[in-house]
């Protein structure tokens, strides 16, 4: 029954253009991913682009690669100072700036680092606050981020003093205060961009699923075959229960086959170097969700999968009630916009992104909760939204097939 | 083998569509007969349990067919009015679909689905999409998957329609082979189709049974005579509106009237009296809507 359940899917000529669809924008987010870090400025000052140009740049940081220690530090700060210091850098010819610029590639993700580790505050990014360092101020790099995390909770004047708890204040502090340091740093240009563009790749695959899953139960109606399923004898037990099988297997199948795409282009292409390192050593910086890349990565893309699962359990569920394969297409539309539109509401702020944060969409760009600060206190009980969104999702996924049953099974046919 | 229906009722808001009809079936034919809207489908619905009744029971061999649920589903085969098949399928793939959700094993399946296709004179569509068969082709794949699972109640909601007279007289006698040893019930308007191979036939009007027996029975029992009549065409027109009249027929002197009545028509001692059919009877109960053009003899 499984099987017919599946074929009856993709028999139809549209099923396979969604697929086809889906394929060709998952390879086009694969090919924008890896482009966009495939540059490399020559001695000449001039930009090369291109494979060979991603693994310039590559080896390049790959050779500070290593636990960023003070030592490490003082190095990169020196590195830094040299290269500012030579005429070319302050040159104002385009060409000699390019030329400095590219003396400094290899240390161009830890002097980001820098940048933000040293930042005057938790909420300013300055570019060239790298520039302003000494060699001695190595040592504060580490503690200097907990400082940033305490003063911005204590500064009544931007709202975070009023917006988080005492037990959430104090849940944050020691999360940073937890991430093991001296981390280690490497390349990890495929894990940045694998994340970064991971939301591109959830939202065709969300489409697709959707209208992928909406005709599953509907379609009995309008194609009038409802009469002879459910006077069949499994029409209202196992037959049902193969649909909702073949929408499970459908989704975990187009997901995880589209997510290995995906992940292994641009990894393979990027290289998987820094799987180790924490979320961060990277412009990922404020998360205080102590993870490596590779776990963060797994955790969104299970995340994403949790979200695809119940979004399509939500479809079929809608499609099911009302009969309508439109009403199922629309479904995954209107999960994606429902954040837009809450945002707008005129509520308490900080309501307003607890309820964003548990919404299915959200499930969908994880790699963006990781830097969000979205918190939850039950009773004295504090944690990140990820983890309570995760266990929320998988909860409710697993609650709506046998809605999904009993809803299908006592149709009457009009 | 014994399908009983007690007191039955089926209400849709105001409307009874079935209202308290009683009868009990055993092997053989039946003839559901009855005018457009007159309840037959929504009845056959009931007995396959799609739909559930307002009040009243059906039985089968003394058991309720709804708590039965799927132990009755395995011996109902059911062809309905609006025959839907999924339009990318095969017909091969489309039976054997059919067969997995009537729970038959696979080799099973595959082996009925073979014969059924067979039988039905599909073996050289089978592997042709259902959206591209002709109407009579669908219909006959519609049979094949009604009888997958050899049914012991075999519903046929108004299997003949759309089809051509070559087709239709095919159909009928496939399912007249198809009658042995289990009860077919076939609901038409047409009463060609169940004239010869009905066992039984109930005439269905405004949610009743309002007559039954056999052809002949349903023919002796009806109080008005047969009668033909030649007119000049001019007066024909005031026939029509006075008697039921079941045929019209243009002769060189004037019109052949065929006159439902039971004294010979006003005026007209040349009148003959004709042997009745099963189509006077149907005019007879459902003349008020021939005119209508739903009582298609």
């Amino acid at each position: 029954m499984v099987k017919y359940e599946i074929k009856k899917v993709f028999a139809r000529r549209g099923g396979v253009i969604a697929l086809l669809i889906m394929l060709v924008l998952t390879v086009y987010t694969c090919w924008f991913a890896t482009n966009s870090s495939s540059e490399w400025v020559n001695e000449n000052g001039d930009t090369e682009t291109g494979y060979h140009a991603m693994v310039k740049k590559r080896e390049a940081q790959r050779a500070w690669s290593g636990i960023l220690d003070e030592e490490k530090i003082r190095r990169v700060i020196e590195e830094n100072l040299r290269i500012t210091s030579t005429p070319e850098y302050n040159s104002k010819d385009v060409r000699l700036s390019n030329i400095a610029f590219g003396w400094g590639q290899g240390i161009h993700e830890i002097r980001g680092l820098l940048n933000h580790y040293f930042a005057v505050d938790f909420q300013t990014s300055d570019y060239y606050r790298a520039n302003s360092l000494t060699p001695d101020m190595a040592g504060e790099f580490y503690p200097n981020r907990i400082r940033l995390l305490k003063e911005f909770l204590a500064d009544e004047a931007n709202g975070s003093y009023y917006r988080f708890s005492d037990a959430e204040k104090d849940w944050m502090i020691r999360q940073y205060e937890a991430l093991k340091t001296p981390f280690y740093v490497d390349y990890m240009q495929g894990w940045d961009n694998v994340l970064t563009y991971y939301p591109t790749v959830s939202m065709i695959l969300i489409m697709v699923l959707g209208y992928l899953m909406a005709g599953i139960f509907s379609n009995e109606f309008q194609w009038k075959s409802d009469s002879i399923f459910f006077s069949s004898a499994h029409g209202r037990n196992s037959a049902i229960r193969a649909k909702l099988a073949a929408g499970f297997l459908i989704v975990t199948a187009v997901y995880w086959a589209a997510i290995l795409v995906y992940s292994l282009t641009v990894l393979g292409y990027l290289g998987f170097y820094g799987a180790s390192c924490p979320l961060q050593a990277s412009g990922r910086w404020k998360s205080f969700y102590n993870l490596t890349n590779a776990q963060a990565y797994l955790i969104v893309i299970l995340g994403g999968y949790i979200g695809c699962v119940f979004i399509a359990f939500l479809t079929m569920l809608i499609s099911a009630c009302s009969r309508s394969t439109v009403l199922g297409v629309m479904t995954p539309v209107l999960i994606i916009f429902l954040p837009n539109f809450i945002q707008n509401l005129s509520f308490d702020a900080v309501i307003i992104d607890k309820i964003l944060a548990l919404l299915p969409a959200r499930l969908l760009e994880l790699n963006m909760e990781l830097v969000y600060f979205d918190l939850f206190d039950f009773g004295g009980f504090v944690t990140g939204a990820l983890p309570v969104a995760i266990a929320l999702y998988v909860i409710l996924s697993a609650a709506l097939p046998p809605v999904i049953y009993r809803e299908y099974r006592r149709k009457e046919i009009m | 083998m014994e399908l009983k229906i007690t007191d039955l009722t089926k209400q849709f808001k105001e409307v009874a569509a079935v209202d308290g009809v009683s009868c009990t079936m055993t092997g053989g034919v039946y003839g559901l007969l009855g005018a457009n809207g007159a309840g037959k489908t929504t009845l056959m619905r009931m007995l396959c349990t799609l739909n559930t009744p307002t009040s009243g029971q059906i039985t089968w061999d003394g058991q309720d067919i709804f708590s039965m649920a799927e132990a009755y589903r395995r011996i109902l085969g059911y062809l309905p009015q609006d025959f839907g098949y999924y339009p990318d399928f095969t017909v091969e793939d489309y039976m054997l679909y059919i067969a997995s959700i009537k729970g038959l094993r696979p080799v099973v399946a595959k082996r009925r689905t073979a014969e059924l296709i067979r039988q039905v004179g599909l073996d050289k569509a089978s592997g042709r999409k259902m959206k591209k068969l002709s109407g009579g082709m669908k219909r006959r794949a519609g049979i094949a998957q009604a009888m997958l699972n050899d049914p012991q109640i075999l519903i046929l909601d108004e299997p003949t329609a759309g089809l051509d007279p070559t087709e239709r007289i095919r159909f009928r006698n496939l399912i007249s082979e198809l009658s042995e040893e289990r009860i077919v019930l076939l609901s038409t308007h047409i009463v060609s189709d169940v004239e010869y191979i009905a066992k039984e036939i109930l005439l269905m009007k405004d949610g009743r049974f309002i007559c039954r027996g056999t052809a002949d029975e349903l023919i002796a029992s009806m109080p008005e005579r047969v009668w033909s009549l030649t007119v000049p065409k001019k007066e024909a027109e005031g026939y029509l509106r006075r008697y039921k009249v079941s045929n019209v027929k243009a002769v060189p002197n004037g019109a052949q009237l065929r006159i439902l009545s039971a004294e010979p028509p006003a005026g007209m001692q040349s009148a003959q009296l004709q042997e009745a059919t099963l189509e006077d009877v149907f005019l007879y109960h459902f003349g008020e809507r021939s005119g209508d053009g739903n009582g298609e003899v």
